[in-house]
Parts: structure tokens; sequence; C-alpha cells
């Protein structure tokens, strides 16, 4: 078994209980050291670090939909230096795999926060161009990791780079996604990076606007 | 006589013998096309796949285990390699691409060596036997201790090699090493073209006369290199990784001609050399001429656990403070980035190592004097100077620390010819056989070396 992040070898001792039932891990000790998941307090909306009931990025988005097409974020880990590093490689070199090694901590999050509650696994699209680029789509490779079936109803055409917009660009640009079909009722949306959270309402907005009736997320990284 | 177009004049330039990825060509969708069309370049497979054994054909991984998998759609799945991932990816759907157009012209250089210091005659020995190879297109080995003078050992035949338009490349594993021997070489090389590359420099090599890079670097060459020059041959990750030596092997031309420098050859060396099987040209003394510094042994009872419970023991605090109130400035090695950090927090100084941000601007700073002590992982044993320092080795019995590591840091000391003793001390709880042998080679380099002088 090799780390998922740094590709050497995992040692693990033998005990009773991982020789009984072996668990394949898939990434190392001092590699999950260096991730940093979310710490408490944070917003129970969106999980931005805070102490407040609810943080200002959440109170301004109801100020400006007046009723927040997102009911809820759950996102796992933070935007830390390292994080940012194994983005660039996940998202721009393109290295697949390395999704494995937050195998365990993804599907934790969504036992412990989605597990029976009837949810629609939709993960963000990504447009055209870009999928010809990377040849896979980030989110969607997230939300294979859970075990539950994948409804890919949105598409997405391409525009400008979020990461290059301002915050006000960004919330008011136009609505890139477009649905294919009729949306169930619960859906949980999946992405990779909820900075934010505009892309998220986009397509929640959608969603409600087409007769879903309640939208949460799940996201790996809050930045 | 036919003279090529100055476009692809310039992409010659650019893409000759060199395997990029299409992102690294950089050219428009257009003039891709046009390339592809009219043979300029070619298509040579990312991966080769054989009964579902894959190779990658930028970096030659052979381990399964670096192959990733993308799933398709309606498809098989798309095999690409992670060892190589950080220069951007090579998969079943993205190439390499190849300069098949005509070559680049060079321009001549007659005389680029302005440098006007003298060899010692033991330099000059060396130097003659490499501008011996370079004409006779033969391999050599130059074993010679830290402080020999190396580089300047190699102007001669660099100078010789660009007389008769060949291309030159001086590569070693480490990337501070290259950013130290760039300058000097540009100093007194001033009116070739050089490019010095290593991940994350800005410079390009347009089929430069003179290219000083990383082995890692050169995983993206082919058949480019007449003289290749392979310093510190023993060093991590080249010695470990089987794959370097083939991608150096494959950056030379057929006939090129293979330098290898070493202070502390490796096994398969040291059999080369017993067996004559290289030419070898040994240098056992510094190029000021004075014996290198012989390690200082300290033992400490129970040094691994005080280090563990966070405290220092006097005897190193007694070293440290002796050197402050001396005015002396030194490297203290650590042997694991966790103890380098603590030792920084306790005693207050800047510390280093591989994946420090700040590590290029620590490494200036300590240079330019800023300040008087670093602490330091094993990557600054080797290949970098800095004159008259001082350098102690805590835990010097830790695994890190083999033969070749200790002898290298000895070898920091004493570097200058104003100040060429220094002192070296290893701090130690149980003396390992790494430690005897690196003083030990200390002893007979010095031998050897006052028998060639007498």
């Amino acid at each position: 078994m090799i780390c998922y992040l740094c590709l050497k070898p995992i040692k693990e001792d033998t005990t009773w209980s991982n020789f009984l039932t072996p668990q394949y891990r898939t990434i190392c000790d001092r590699c999950e050291d260096k991730l940093e998941q979310i710490p408490h307090p944070h917003c129970p909306k969106c999980m931005k670090p805070t102490t407040d009931q609810k943080c200002n990025d959440c109170l301004r988005w109801e100020q400006h939909f007046g009723q927040d097409p997102l009911e809820r974020n759950v996102s796992i880990y933070t935007y830390n230096e390292y994080m940012k590093d194994l983005i660039a490689r996940f998202k721009y070199r393109g290295d697949y795999e390395i999704i494995n090694a937050w195998k365990k901590s993804v599907r934790t999050a969504f036992n412990e926060q989605f597990k029976n509650q009837n949810f629609s696994i939709v993960p963000i699209p990504l447009g055209e161009d870009r999928h010809s680029i990377r040849q896979f789509n980030q989110a969607e490779a997230i939300a294979t990791l859970l075990t539950e079936p994948i409804h890919q109803i949105l598409t997405r055409q391409d525009g400008q780079k979020q990461s290059k917009k301002s915050r006000r660009e960004r919330v008011f640009s136009n609505n890139p996604f477009q649905i294919t079909q009729k949306p169930p009722k619960s859906i949980l949306l999946i992405d990779d990076i909820y900075t934010t959270g505009t892309t998220i309402r986009q397509a929640a907005s959608l969603l409600k606007e087409k007769g879903a009736e309640q939208v949460e997320s799940l996201t790996l990284i809050r930045s | 006589m036919k003279t090529t177009p100055p476009l692809i004049e310039d992409l010659a330039r650019r893409f000759s013998t060199k395997l990029l990825l299409k992102q690294e060509l950089n050219l428009s969708e257009h003039r891709f096309q046009y390339l592809i069309a009219h043979q300029l370049i070619e298509r040579v497979p990312g991966i080769s796949s054989t009964l579902n054994f894959h190779q990658c054909n930028r970096c030659l991984n052979k381990n399964q285990i670096l192959f990733g998998k993308i799933p398709q759609p309606n498809s098989k799945p798309i095999i690409y390699c992670k060892k190589c991932i950080q220069m951007g990816r090579v998969s079943t759907k993205e190439p390499l691409y190849r300069w098949t157009g005509p070559m680049p012209m060079r321009h001549n250089v007659a005389n680029p060596l302005k440098w006007r210091g003298i060899l010692t005659p033991l330099q000059e020995k060396a130097s003659l036997k490499m501008v011996e190879a370079v004409n006779n297109q033969s391999n050599l080995l130059i074993y010679a201790v830290c402080g020999a003078g190396k580089t300047e050992m190699l102007y001669a035949g660099i100078q010789e090699a660009i007389k008769q338009d060949k291309r030159v490349c001086i590569a070693t594993p480490r990337a501070d090493v290259v950013r130290e021997l760039a300058p000097r070489l540009r100093r007194d090389f001033p009116t070739i073209h050089s490019a010095a590359l290593y991940g994350g420099s800005t410079e390009r090599d347009l089929n430069n006369h003179l290219v000083i890079a990383t082995t890692h670097q050169l995983l993206r060459y082919e058949n480019s290199f007449d003289i290749m020059v392979v310093d510190e041959v023993d060093a991590f990750p080249y010695h470990r990784d089987k794959t370097l030596p083939k991608a150096v092997t494959r950056a030379s031309k057929p006939n090129s001609t293979q330098i290898y420098l070493t202070a502390t050859p490796r096994r398969s060396h040291k059999v080369q050399i017993a067996t004559k099987q290289m030419p070898t040209v040994s240098i056992p003394s510094r190029y000021h001429g004075h014996p290198i510094p012989t390690p200082t042994f300290q033992a400490i009872l129970r040094l691994n656990d005080s280090l563990e419970k966070d405290k220092i023991p006097t005897k190193i605090t007694h070293w440290i403070n002796e050197k402050q109130t001396n005015n002396r400035r030194f490297l203290l090695f650590a042997p694991t980035i966790q103890l380098a950090e603590s030792l920084a927090e306790k005693l207050d100084m800047p510390y280093v190592h591989a994946e420090s941000p700040d590590r290029e601007y620590l490494i200036k700073q300590f240079r330019a004097r800023n300040f008087e002590s670093l602490i330091t992982t094993t990557i600054l044993e080797r290949g970098v100077t800095f004159p008259s320092i001082d350098v102690a080795v805590i835990q010097a019995d830790h695994h890190v620390f083999d033969e070749a590591a200790l002898i290298q840091i000895a070898g920091r000391a004493g570097r200058s010819a104003n100040d060429p003793t220094g002192d070296v001390t290893f701090f130690y709880e149980y003396k390992t056989n790494a430690m005897i042998q690196a003083r030990n080679y200390t002893i007979i380099k010095n031998k050897e070396a006052k028998r060639c002088t007498v």
C-alpha cells in the first residue's frame, strides 16, 4: 500500500484487529497531519470559522436572495498551504487518484451529516473545454468516493475561471448552469472548494427554481 | 545552401532535442497543427504499455504502483504517470512531442573563458584529463575531496568543448547546487549562452552552449549534449533512483563525453575505480593545500533522551557559546526536520529544510553574513560553499548521516584560503561505523595529499 499523497509505502503495525479485518489505508500519518480539518467554532451554516451564530457571508446571502437557496454547506478541510499544493496537483496537473487519500474523511462526513436522508448526489459539472484538458471532473471524482448513485443532471457553459474574478463579479455573473431533467426533491451538491459559495448557490437556485425542495452541499474544502 | 526561415529556426531552438508535452510547446492550436501537418514535430506515446505493463516515456518509470487510472465513460481508462506529474501529466491521451525539423544553428565563441585564476598542479592534472576526454569522447571520473576546486577543473574542458561547437551540460541532483554554480560559470564564461534549469526556474534553454540543470530537468531531453558532466553523482536522489542515470544517458548524444564528479563515491563507482573500468583522476588535497579538518567526536550520555525531552545538553550549548564569543559563523546539522525545528525554537536561530518555503532566501542571507548561524537538515551537506564556517552535527549517530553525508558535512568547514582550518564536531550517543569511516577518510586523504606535494 502506498500513500496517495507522498507516494511512499505506508508502514503499518500488524495487530489482531487489522489482521482480522484488513483496512487498506490510503494516506500516511505524516501526510494526514499536514491536512487541517475545519476547527471549532464555525458558522453552523457554511462552516466558516467564526464565533458568531451565523457568519457575515451567510447573512449577506440571505439579504441578496431573501430566502437563501442553499440550506447548508458541510466542508472537511481548510485551504492551508499544503492543501493549495494538493489542489494544484489534483486539478491543474491532473493527478486524479489523489482523491483516494480523502476517501475516509469524505465518507465519514457524509455518513455523519447526510446518510439516510434521501439525498440525491449531484456533482457540480465542469465545462466541456476544461473537461477535455483535465479528462475528469473533480467534483464528480469526489462524489465517486461515496458509494451512492450519482445524478449528473446539470451541465455548464464554459466561462471565465472563478479564481480570476473579484467577489462582486462572481456574485453577479450570469448563471452558467443548465438542467437536463426534473430534479429530485432533496439534493446534495458536491464540489471541491467552497470559497464565496457563489457557484454552489447558482446551481442551488436553478435547482430550486425547477422544483427541488431542499439543497445542501458537501465540499472538500472551505477556504 | 538552403537557409531555414527565421520562424522555423526559432522553433527549432526551442524544441530540438527535447521531449515536451503539448502545453510545454506553448503554441497556438493553428501553429501546432501546422507543425504536425508539415512533419516538423512528431508524436511520441507518453506511456508505452505491453500486456498491461506500463512505462512512462518521459521519466522512464516502470514501477507499476506509480501509474494512475482516470476512468472514462464508454472507453478504457486513461493511464497516467504519477512519478513525474509535477512536470505536467504524461498519459495514454497526452503524448510527448519531438522536433523533427532542421537542427538549429549556434553561434561560435572563439575564446569563451575569461577566468584568470591559476590551477594547482593537481587541478591542472584533472583539467588536462578532462580536455583529453572531451577530445577522445571518452569518460572520466574525477574523485576529488570537498573543497578541491572541482568547478575550476572543468573550465578548460568546457572551453575546449565550446570551441568545437559542442553542447555542454552540468547536471547535479540538487537545485541549491545549480543556483550556486550558475552565477560562477556565467561570471567566468560571460560571452556564451547558458541556462540554469531547476524546478521553478524561469530560464529557457534555446539550444544554448551550456545548460546547468538538476538531473530531474534532464527528463525533458534526448540526444542533446556532447559533454555531460554529472556533479555529485553519489547524491540523493540520483544514486537511489534508477531512472535518473538512464535519463542522463538519454539526454546525452551517442558519442558523448561523460564526466562524473564526486568526493564520496558509492560502491559501484569504487568497484569501477579499483578494476580500472573507469578512467579516474584522484585529487586528495584542497585547492589551498591545507588539510581537511578532521572531525572531533563528542559523546553525550543520553543525548537522544534529552533531545526528545526538548533539553539541549550543556556540551552543545557550550560549543555554540564558544563560537558566538569568538565571532565564528557556524552550521548546525540536524537529522530530521522536527529536530531542526525544535532546536531553532530553543536556540532562536533560523533553520532550513527541503520543504521550507523561504529556503533560497535564508541560504542567501546566511551567505551574505546577515546572520551568524543556521540550522539545517542534510540539504546543505554538499555543493554549497560558505567561506570560513564551523560545523556541528547533532545526533551524528542517526541513520541519515551515512559515511558520505558525514564526509560532505565535514567538507563544509575550512573552505577559504584565508581561513583554511575549521572546527567539525560530531555530537552523538553511540559511535557508528559511518562516523569512524568519515574520520578515517579525512586522515587517509590528508596523508595522500602530503605524499602528492612532497
